[in-house]
């Protein structure tokens, strides 16, 4: 099995000189995924924190003046502004305003009687400005609510508690960290379905179609290497560099995961104080168990994806003909991934038993912190099954002079 | 030595028009024995066969019908090792255009069992003999197209084999680095080693080749020193041959 390792070297060399590739396959996706996430944050928290400051601009129609006073109150959070002329909806959406409320007419006399009065709202849902409002709305008028109430059991000399026979205390079974774990194992077989076959196919096609076009592939056939072993170190060659490059995606996104998190426990801690913060670390998201054994399942999917790269790249004349036979494999892959990324996918009951499926199955679980061991045999038996025929099919095409010689 | 006999092989073409299939007999039945010693000049129009009983010498592809012996080796039954005696060299083989010629030859040696300091010294020293000692160290991707076909030359020839088939060795070159190519194939000869030469440039075989054999339409015609072809058809020159067997169908 020299010819192999021999073969293995000449592809690693051969890649590693050129710098560029080494770039976009090993260090930008781990620049990438955490400066993408941290931009994300960044401009998202700066858009809550914006419109946190800002006062609500409503429109308020109250003729009895019962909601007026205690709106007016809370200054920071809201502002009562005239209602634009026209169409009210059609300015709603124009963000003349965030919200507009009518109070019924007759809701002083209502109060007095004890009888509950009516408060429409007008809201915008696809303006998180107008979410703001109605919110703040509801929590102020929950508020004055109590303050009524309260007015009224002491009327009648009435214990406080009365209209609150329950007292519900919600303790988390989840802590942060699963919490986003479980989101991660969610993403992970999308990136690995997708980066495993990406990176194998565009190492794999410039080891192949891409050696016929170059005219370096008779050289290397010229040698006393058996045909085998060409395509064994070929086979290696292109899996592991899809490996460590998705490897390296996965890393850039733990990482990402790991910006996203913190910034989930800053805010926790401002609500909580800052002593109550809930610690979260790379450890945290994935066990070292849970990575070792999700690595473990990447070496029969990234042999699976790099020999069928391997068949179509040999069989193709040129890299523009294996491109064109490889990438409807992305479609099929990306729908795979995205299926991969469905709620509710660890209770379908065949899955176990769909190839490549059951792989993503078995991580999403591993993330989860439910690793079933038979289910995850089963998937990775089942992939080194499919890995191992499509390697024997990558070897008979390479023997064929047909393949060889194609013009 | 090389023993080619009664060599067949065929293909399977999809007529462009018609989209039906139809079988080329690409070489047909054709034998002849290269010596230790020799140059051997296969000579032939586009398309004659040259290039596929040289592929098939090669191992890089198998006969129909027929056998090849390389050093008294079966090369259907024995292709590594055959591989592993032989030097062959086309016009469409490239060089890996990332590496320098010195990590070439380094990586070929490897392939083919070379001890790494006799492959480094028969490196350069190959390197030397083609004047690319001062490119030895430079990337591929910036040499010359014949300076590229050197380092391809010294690649066939980096284990020293004792059989070498050159298929076209001349074609891309100019005229002084085609000089360094046929002095380098006299070497060969007088090292003792059987070389087989493909071209379709008949002064090269008059210069170079004891023996010659013209392919035509797959099948061997001549088979002798090129003077004796010569007188054979009472010709000038070898152009003229090609030209007669064109005119005659073959024969």
């Amino acid at each position: 099995m020299k010819g192999v390792g021999l073969i293995f070297k000449k592809e690693w060399m051969e890649f590693s000189k050129d710098r560029r590739t080494l770039l976009f396959t090993f260090v930008i996706p781990l620049i990438l995924f955490p400066a993408i996430f941290m931009m994300m944050t960044k401009m998202a928290q700066g858009d809550s924190v914006r419109r946190r400051g800002q006062a609500s601009r409503i429109v308020l129609n109250d003729p009895g003046g019962v909601m007026k006073p205690f709106l007016l109150e809370e200054t920071k959070l809201f502002q009562l502004v005239e209602a634009p002329g026209g169409d009210l909806k059609q300015a709603l959406r124009d963000k003349k305003f965030d919200l507009a409320v009518d109070v019924e007419e007759d809701a002083p006399g209502k109060l007095r009687r004890q009888e509950p009065f009516a408060v429409k709202a007008m809201v915008d849902e696809s303006e998180s400005a107008s979410e703001l409002a109605l919110k703040r709305l509801k929590e102020a008028m929950q508020k004055q609510d109590q303050v009524w109430v309260q007015a009224r059991l002491e009327a009648i000399r009435a214990p406080k508690d009365l209209p609150k026979p329950t007292n519900l205390i919600i303790e988390k079974a989840s802590d942060l960290a699963l919490e986003m774990s479980k989101l991660l194992g969610m993403i992970v077989p999308y990136i690995l379905l997708i980066g495993l076959y990406t990176n194998a196919m565009q190492h794999g096609v410039y080891m192949t179609a891409g050696e016929k076009e170059r005219h370096t592939l008779l050289s290397l056939l010229s040698t006393p290497l058996p045909r085998s072993h060409v395509i064994w170190g070929k086979l290696l060659a292109t899996f592991s560099i899809g490996v460590l490059g998705t490897v390296m995606n996965v890393v850039g996104m733990g990482l990402g995961f790991l910006i996203l998190g913190q910034q989930a426990v800053g805010s926790e801690a401002a609500t909580a104080g800052a002593a109550a913060a809930p610690s979260l670390s790379f450890a945290s998201l994935a066990s070292p168990a849970t990575l070792g054994l999700t690595l473990l399942l990447l070496i029969p999917l990234g042999l699976f994806f790099s020999s069928i790269i391997l068949v179509l790249g040999t069989q193709a004349k040129n890299s523009r003909e294996a491109m064109t036979a490889i990438t409807p494999g992305i479609f099929v892959v990306v729908m795979l991934g995205v299926f991969s990324m469905s709620p509710g996918l660890e209770k379908m009951a065949a899955l176990p038993y769909v190839p490549v499926l059951n792989v993503a199955l078995t991580i999403r679980k591993l993330f989860s912190h439910e690793f079933v061991a038979w289910q995850y045999l089963l998937a990775f038996v089942m992939t080194s099954g499919l890995a191992a025929a499509m390697a024997w099919v990558s070897t008979s095409i390479l023997n064929r002079e047909s393949v060889i010689f194609k013009q | 030595m090389i023993q080619v006999t009664n060599l067949h092989k065929a293909f399977t073409v999809k007529d462009g028009k018609t989209k039906a299939k139809k079988r080329i007999e690409a070489v047909r039945g054709i034998s002849f024995q290269v010596n230790p010693g020799e140059i051997y000049g296969l000579l032939g129009p586009n398309g004659a066969g040259k290039s596929t009983t040289l592929r098939m010498i090669a191992t890089l592809m198998q006969p129909d019908q027929g056998t090849i012996e390389v050093c008294g080796l079966d090369t259907q039954k024995e292709g590594e090792k055959v591989r592993g005696r032989l030097g062959y060299l086309s016009t469409d083989m490239n060089v890996y255009e990332r590496f320098t010629p010195r990590e070439l030859l380094r990586l070929f040696g490897e392939f083919q069992g070379v001890d790494a300091t006799i492959a480094e010294r028969r490196g350069l020293y190959l390197l030397d003999k083609l004047q690319l000692t001062d490119f030895s160290d430079v990337k591929m991707d910036g040499l010359s197209s014949g300076q590229k076909q050197k380092v391809s030359i010294a690649r066939a020839l980096l284990h020293d084999p004792k059989v070498v088939i050159f298929d076209e060795p001349t074609t891309g070159l100019d005229v002084l680095t085609a000089k360094t190519v046929l002095d380098l194939l006299r070497v060969m000869r007088s090292e003792g080693r059987t070389v087989i030469v493909s071209t379709h440039v008949m002064p090269l075989v008059d210069e170079i080749c004891d023996r010659v054999g013209i392919i035509f339409d797959g099948e061997l015609y001549g088979d002798a020193p090129p003077r004796e072809i010569l007188g054979r058809y009472s010709v000038r020159t070898l152009d003229e041959v090609f030209f007669k067997l064109a005119a005659g169908g073959g024969r």
